[in-house]
């Protein structure tokens, strides 16, 4: 598509002071009302913005030397370690690493933003003495002041779309999407739709190498496309880095997600140049247009279950249809804020604080992102069940008795005459019933049973068995018809074959 | 109306809300009730037009009583994302139309569902 204005003519304009800048809300609208032509002849710049959860975020810190100097090996901020496998007195603290005394609850993101709000932090190091740092322990009380260099840098900021998330199970759920309620209870999604800084570029032909932008409430860089960056599927990302001295907490902020872990919300905004009458048509997509689809986070695999395409303008309406029912969908990150920056990049353009640069450099279009290699696989429940013994409800205590006895088995699963389960009974129960004279199977089976679905990980299995302290979970499918019993002697003889070993210190 | 009532441990024996109840001929409906060692707290329904007598008649009894703050939402840490709003059984929670986070506080029956949920810790339960 023909150019009708350059970078260099729009940062002209925006010395001279009568540069256009709309925001991408903005855009929409004047796309939708007077066409792409008319919307790029008027248009010099479209702001955009988003503020989400980036767990890919962190940031290099340098002390500076003390003195005796120390080379530090072990470094915590705030109680929260830092990755130090570079020089001496320099860091890499990443969001999602926890306070071991208060996990889910105060993280590196925490510790990033009471830097930026001005905050002493403690900072407590361990060296193993050289000869030329000969220090081995230093404790000292440091504001982002004392830095010579706090630099943001986020290894992946920004997801072009991002899936909605709703959970099947029959169970609340933890995730990094929030807290999802049973049986699609509730959904959350993340990005800002049509604020959405990628989406709006999704041929990054003005996102790249060099591109100046709004981060957290400063400036910011990016440095290249994110890891992970998947353009071939619309799942583009960037990386990112600005000096957190120019920063503002308003913008970047401390998460905290029950059983986990901790983030940090970012603030981040890029401004668009209307090149050519195509990037106003771009920047114009709606809400309508911006497709995504809803995941039953239910299912704990790498690929979760679609259960339907939705769009972002169904999603900020409040209500997802799914299984016929209505659900409750909010956004996790803050369309207000993301608002607020759109607003801000625009009036910094305006007023001539923001000019633009031309990427050095474009982002890939063509790659995608894989799957991890993995060289021992990790067995599914569909590989591991076994059969079931099974018995009807109108089976006596005796008929269970000798079942137990005849299949040298401890859980009996009851099913109706469609193979529906309807509870489960343990040798346990059954001792129980004959030492206290109970005869009818109804008075001591379990009914709310805790089940595994076939495509689900042993490591689900053995997270379910822990929870709720019981040694089987019955195999169902969608429809609660029984297919098989896993039990807690299979997976720990499965978990010593295979090698797997617990070694999270931080217990859920 | 929402009123929250809280008892010292000494007084959580005695059948304060069934004599209130019965004092006033009022129709109180317990929302929520909880006894632990450091005493028992209540979150009753009251009738509009009775809430003032019902309000002195617990306060004659012995009870501390707070009208209408049940939750708050902390100004400089929520970021206004909305989370809260889909775990909200009672929809106290919405969002204003430039989706600011709004709080109908009558409606909020302390059930806790969104405490552990926000993301920035914002949402208190009043005087916790």
């Amino acid at each position: 598509m023909e150019n009708i204005r350059t970078i260099e003519e729009i940062n002209e304009k925006i010395r001279k002071g009568d540069v256009n800048v709309v925001t991408a809300e903005e855009m929409v609208e004047l796309v939708r009302e007077k066409g792409s032509t008319i919307a790029a002849k008027d248009v010099d710049v479209v702001t955009t913005g988003t503020f989400g959860a980036m767990c890919s975020s962190g940031a290099f810190l340098n002390f500076g030397h003390s003195d005796p100097p120390i080379k530090m090996e072990n470094l915590t901020l705030n109680g929260v370690n830092t990755y130090h496998g570079n020089a001496a007195v320099d860091c890499y603290l990443g969001v999602t690493k926890m306070h071991p005394e208060k996990p889910f609850e105060y993280g590196g993101g925490h510790v990033l933003e009471d830097l930026v709000s001005g905050k002493e932090i403690e900072l407590e190091a361990v060296g193993y003495g050289t000869d030329c740092y000969p220090r081995k322990y230093l404790k000292t009380i440091i504001t982002l002041h004392d830095l010579n260099q706090a630099i943001l840098c986020n290894p992946r900021n920004a997801y072009q779309r991002y899936a909605t998330a709703t959970n099947g199970r029959d169970e609340i759920i933890y995730t990094y999407m929030g807290k999802l309620l049973p049986n699609f209870g509730n959904a959350t999604f993340s990005g800002s739709g049509s604020l959405s800084p990628l989406s709006k570029d999704p041929n990054y032909e003005t996102i790249g190498l060099g591109t100046r932008i709004f981060l957290g409430g400063g400036i910011g860089y990016v440095i290249g496309e994110g890891t992970q960056h998947s353009p071939t599927n619309k799942f583009g990302t960037i990386m990112v880095k600005g000096d957190l001295g120019k920063m503002r907490p308003e913008f970047l902020k401390g998460a905290a997600f029950t059983r986990y872990g901790t983030s940090l919300y970012v603030g981040l905004g890029i401004p668009i140049p209307i090149l050519n009458e195509g990037l106003a048509k771009k920047t114009g997509v709606s809400d309508e247009d911006l497709k995504t689809d809803v995941l039953d986070y239910g299912i704990a695999r790498r690929d979760r279950p679609v259960l339907k395409e939705t769009n972002y303008a169904e999603l900020k309406s409040g209500k997802i249809v799914i299984d016929n029912k209505e659900v409750s969908v909010t956004p996790l990150s803050s369309i207000k804020k993301a608002r607020e920056i759109a607003n801000i990049l625009k009036e910094w353009i305006e007023k001539a604080q923001f000019f633009l640069t031309a990427p050095v450099d474009r982002l890939s279009v063509d790659t995608i992102c894989k799957p991890m290699k993995v060289v021992s696989r990790v067995p599914f429940v569909n590989e591991i069940m076994e059969n079931a013994v099974t018995c009807n409800l109108d089976d006596n205590i005796d008929v269970l008795a000798k079942k137990i006895i005849n299949n040298n088995v401890n859980h009996i699963a009851v099913i109706d005459d469609n193979g529906k389960l309807l509870g489960i009974v343990t040798s346990f129960d059954i001792t129980k019933a004959i030492a206290t004279g109970k005869k009818e199977l109804e008075e001591i089976m379990t009914r709310n049973v805790i089940t595994v679905y076939p495509e689900e990980s042993v490591d689900t299995c053995a997270t379910k068995l822990e929870k709720n302290n019981i040694s089987a979970l019955p195999v169902v499918n969608r429809s609660n018809e029984l297919k098989g019993i896993i039990t807690s002697e299979k997976i720990s003889s499965l978990l010593g074959e295979i090698g797997l070993k617990d070694e999270s210190r931080i217990k859920i | 109306m929402k009123v929250e009532l809280r008892f010292s441990t000494e007084r959580v024996s005695e059948p304060i809300i069934s004599s209130v109840i019965l004092q006033e001929k009022a129709q109180i409906n317990i929302l929520r009730a909880q006894v632990s060692e450091d005493g028992g707290r209540a979150l009753l329904e009251v009738p509009d037009n009775q809430a003032d007598e019902i309000v002195k008649a617990f306060r004659k009894l012995g009870a501390e009583v707070i009208v209408g703050k049940v939750i708050e939402i902390l100004e400089d840490k929520c970021i206004e994302c909305g989370h809260c709003i889909t775990l909200c059984p009672v929809n106290a929670i919405f969002f204003e139309k430039d989706y600011s986070i709004g709080l109908d506080e009558q409606k909020c029956i302390q059930c806790g569902s969104c405490l552990d949920a926000c993301p920035t810790r914002a949402i208190k339960l009043y005087g916790e």
